[in-house]
């Protein structure tokens, strides 16, 4: 079918409001927040803007029928090109759909559209001493739907691990447009292992498998206090042992964040508000509870954070925790800031390593980092050894550019050898498909045969996850 | 200076990574909801065209321009990009190659000439009880309103017959002795629309020891032609009020117009006028430059005269996004909402969210700038305040006509209203001592 047809079809069925044919409005479909789509951007053919599970059945429906690939997007802060038409098709951006269609406290669930923000469902949430526990630093921008589709999780994943944990049950359209759900969509219950487990199989999908209309997800009761510890390290090899000593004390902190002196250079430009200390690393401590729980564990942090920490600030003023909490979320961006002609790049960023392996590996970084002359900027969830590295360049010179490709690659070799993974949170995409066969072997064939029994013509967000 | 070697776009369309931060906090993306109106896509747009990727014509400039020049995606972008000033580039690079598309005669005739300004809102005055539609073709207005007059019409203040010029002298003594020698910049919208705005705020900075100097032959500040990418007339009217401010020899330059504030402020004179032979002059005349509020809390450090002239109160504050966003204001007029006798302050939700007024944009896209009014009225009415208050001409005629679409029947006033009472009583004895 030739692509003005296409378009044709999807107005009829849809209305020109929520379909975006213009050539130039294209364009702006064409990139995430990966590094991939500022060399390689997607243009698709079409997008649509669905707000119902019928319009995307007819969509759906219609792609299938004409063989035309379909790829949904939520935000498109996923940092692996995994929400973009590369090889052209449509677009469903399911980011205006977000409705909280039911907050059953009683029950502690909430059912939602996919495009509803995770920020928004939180502050909706509060006003039933709810909330849902994953917490991306993307929390403003990105969607629930995007955070299922990817199993997202971020930086109190250490206590409340990521979002398929919370996912009850999902209303799936698939591929040939029919309607599948999955788990307890149906049902009020917290605890269900009946039948085989598709509520997991498509959490992390990626968007290959079907698309996400509806989510039911758990919520947890919000904790009563919060507080901050912040270990000030003039040697950042010392940080990842205070993060084993915290945990071999009984201690399970909601977050354990890491920032590298770079990291904190960042922050203090783009927020000087927040004032963090000058040191090769800081570590954030976040602990949430009962009062008396939440002092408890801040004193023993500091005592374990004192051996080797220059210093350790406990915080529990709300102003102040947030500011810690906020300097923490904006590293990611801000990093572009220790380079004034240069930017972070979203590549080689989100390796998932062995806790007893992270000093190593952080070393190992900084000296790739040498190796290939690139400024790296170190930062993430090291209490579950998510690391998130930041390679700050031009990203204008091909020259860099052509390096940086190459210190990514070694970066992703490197988790795979210290028995790691190339992405602990931000997903595969298009990105680190290339690595499928390598993390997982004979496993491939196995994800392959599940895709090809869900989308048999190969339409739903092809070339992506492996 | 060619487009690709403009500070912005040479330096920050690269530190870019597309976090999507800025879509979070943009009150236009929140309305359109599609990639299109987001400000890391216009940064994209911007970099389509520098790249001549795309052409510079009227399909990009309708994407650029559905941007309301708020600021608020600049002072929140981890990455440091001045998104707004890109933009706004852009548009005027778009208008160079394509004269046509410019809005020539309202913003290069009408607003760099003050005289042909007032007389014709004198016009606009009289226009009013007969319709606007003729006046408007006259004046060019036409030219920038797509289609629906009427609908403009209504959004219109009413225009006072004097304007504030017509008020205040070009010296100003100080009451008592003399502390400062501060040069006042009339903005053209407190002039024409708000005339008591004026006159009151002199009377304040005379109240309180300063010689205010109006000088003569003060031009528009610039902002209108930046949003309407009229970049070089931007920048004559700049160099032109450097050179008039500059002539005197004043400890400050003050102005009671937020948006006024921001054009003249530092960041902006170097977007517009550095590089220029003229920049070391624009330096001397911004570092001078402070807003009103900041003025009177920071420097003059105000204690209200005559309290007993307190009435109760209660007031909420809107903060102009080129007080708030550009100039990073926001204690200020707080700190002196506090020091009035009487007033009690009462913060709205998300005090920062744009009106929706910017210049002429809620004439321009109308049905998107309501949307977004909307939602600021709905806020401020959640105070339960009988005092909407803000200290900038645009927002002020938008906050109004926000109040008389919600039928919500508190006043809409410019924080020097509450404090002019307060000035009018005696002269002051105690100074002259
Ligand atoms: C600054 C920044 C910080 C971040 N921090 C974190 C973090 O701490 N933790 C973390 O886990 N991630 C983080 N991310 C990554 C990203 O925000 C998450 O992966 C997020 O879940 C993506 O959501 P989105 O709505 O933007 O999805 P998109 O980027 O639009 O899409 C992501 C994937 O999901 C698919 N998809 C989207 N919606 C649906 C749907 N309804 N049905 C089926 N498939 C769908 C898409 O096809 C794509 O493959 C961060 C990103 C940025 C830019
Ligand atoms: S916040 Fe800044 S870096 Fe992030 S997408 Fe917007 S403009 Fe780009
Ligand atoms: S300046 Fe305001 S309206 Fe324009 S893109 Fe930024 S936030 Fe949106």
């Amino acid at each position: 079918m030739e692509i003005k047809d296409i378009k044709k079809q999807l107005v009829k069925m849809l209305g020109k409001d929520k379909v975006l044919t213009d050539e130039l409005d294209l364009m702006y479909y064409s990139y995430d927040s990966s590094f991939l789509t500022k060399l390689e951007p997607g243009k698709p053919a079409a997008v649509v803007l669905p707000t119902s599970t019928e319009e995307v059945q007819k969509v759906v429906r219609f792609a299938y029928e004409n063989d035309i690939a379909i790829v949904p997007r939520g935000a498109g802060t996923g940092e692996t090109g995994g929400c973009i038409a590369f090889k052209g098709g449509i677009v469903l951006d399911l980011s205006t759909w977000d409705e909280i269609v039911e907050i059953d406290a009683k029950n502690m669930q909430v059912i939602v559209r996919p495009g509803v923000i995770h920020a928004r469902l939180n502050e909706a949430l509060a006003k039933y001493n709810l909330f849902f526990p994953p917490d991306p630093g993307s929390s403003q921008m990105c969607t629930v739907g995007g955070m299922v589709a990817n199993n997202a999780s971020g930086l109190r994943a250490v206590k409340y691990g990521a979002t398929e944990q919370y996912i009850l049950g999902l209303e799936v359209v698939l591929p040939d447009g029919n309607v599948m759900v999955t788990g307890g969509m149906n049902a009020r219950v917290i605890k269900n292992v009946s039948g085989l487990n598709l509520t997991k199989l498509m959490v992390g999908s990626e968007g290959v498998l079907g698309i996400i209309t509806q989510i039911r997800l758990r919520c947890w009761p919000k904790p009563k206090a919060r507080g901050i510890a912040m270990a000030v390290y003039d040697n950042l090899d010392d940080a990842p042992e205070t993060v084993l000593e915290v945990y071999q004390a009984g201690i399970l902190p909601s977050g354990i964040e890491i920032l590298d002196g770079s990291a904190i250079m960042a922050v203090n430009q783009f927020k000087p508000q927040i004032n963090l200390p000058d040191a090769e690393a800081i570590l954030l401590f976040e602990v949430d509870g009962n009062p008396p729980g939440v002092d408890y564990d801040g004193k023993v942090i500091a005592e374990i954070a004192g051996k080797r920490a220059r210093s350790v600030e406990w915080a529990t003023d709300p102003k102040r925790m947030a500011e810690l909490w906020e300097g923490r979320s904006i590293t990611a961006t801000a990093a572009a800031r220790v380079r004034a002609d240069g930017s972070r790049i979203f590549a080689g960023e989100d390796i998932s390593i062995p806790l007893s392996k992270i000093a190593d590996v952080l070393r190992a970084i900084r000296a790739l980092g040498d190796k290939y002359g690139i400024k790296v900027v170190n930062y993430g969830h090291i209490g579950d050894g998510n690391v998130h590295t930041a390679p700050v360049i031009n990203p204008e010179n091909p020259e860099e550019v052509e390096k940086v490709l190459q210190l990514v690659h070694d970066i992703h070799l490197l988790a795979i050898e210290m028995q790691g993974s190339t992405t602990g949170e931000h997903g595969v995409g298009a990105v680190r498909r290339q690595y499928a066969e390598l993390e997982h072997g004979l496993a491939v064939e196995y994800m392959r045969a599940v895709k090809l029994a869900f989308d048999p013509k190969g339409i739903m967000n092809p070339e992506k996850l492996f | 200076m060619e487009f690709k070697e403009l500070p912005p776009v040479k330096e920050q369309i690269m530190k870019c990574v597309r976090c999507g931060k800025c879509r979070s906090v943009c009150p236009v993306f929140a309305e359109i909801r599609n990639e299109t109106a987001a400000p890391r896509g216009h940064v994209f747009m911007v970099q389509m065209l520098r790249d001549g990727i795309v052409e510079p014509d009227e399909a990009v400039a309708e994407r650029l321009t559905s941007c309301l020049l708020c600021e608020n995606c600049s002072v929140n972008c981890p990455s440091g990009i001045d998104i707004h000033e890109l933009n706004a580039a852009a548009r005027s690079y778009i208008y160079e190659k394509n004269p046509s598309l410019a809005k020539e005669l309202v913003f290069d005739s009408l607003w760099t000439r003050p005289g042909l300004l007032r007389t014709s809102t004198k016009f606009l005055w009289g226009a009013q009880k007969t319709g606007l539609q003729s006046l408007a073709r006259a004046i060019g207005l036409t030219k920038i309103l797509p289609g629906d007059l009427p609908r403009a019409e209504r959004m219109l203040t009413d225009v006072p017959v004097r304007s504030g010029r017509s008020m205040i002298s070009e010296v100003n003594r100080a009451r008592g002795e003399r502390k400062y020698r501060v040069g006042y910049f009339l903005g053209c919208a407190t002039d024409m629309f708000y005339p008591s705005v004026a006159r009151a705020t002199v009377d304040i900075l005379t109240w309180h020891g300063c010689e205010v100097i109006v000088p003569k032959d003060i031009k528009c500040c610039g902002q209108p032609h930046i949003a309407n990418g009229k970049m070089e007339t931007a920048r004559s009217l700049a160099a032109h009020n450097v050179k008039i401010f500059n002539a005197y020899d004043l400890d400050y330059i003050v102005t009671d117009c937020a948006s006024c504030s921001a054009a003249l402020s530092h960041k902006n004179m170097e977007f517009l006028l550095g590089g220029l032979n003229i920049e070391d002059q624009a330096k001397t005349f911004s570092e001078k430059v402070l807003d009103l509020t900041l003025f009177l809390t920071e420097v003059l450090d105000i204690e209200v005269p005559n309290p007993e002239m307190a009435r109760k109160v209660k007031v909420t504050w809107h903060d102009p996004c080129h007080l708030a966003n550009a100039q990073g204001v926001k204690q200020a007029p707080r700190e002196l909402l506090k020091r009035i006798p009487g007033v009690e302050f009462i913060e709205m939700a998300n005090a920062n969210s744009c009106c929706g007024g910017s210049g002429t944009y809620c004439l321009t896209h109308h049905d998107l700038s309501m949307k977004i009014l909307d939602k600021k009225m709905d806020r401020a009415m959640e105070t339960g305040a009988n005092k909407l208050v803000t200290c900038c001409p645009s927002c002020m005629m938008q906050l109004k006509f926000g109040a008389r679409r919600h039928h919500w029947n508190a006043e809409v006033v410019h924080i020097v209203d509450l404090l002019s009472p307060f000035y009018k009583v005696l002269p002051k004895k105690a100074a002259s001592q």
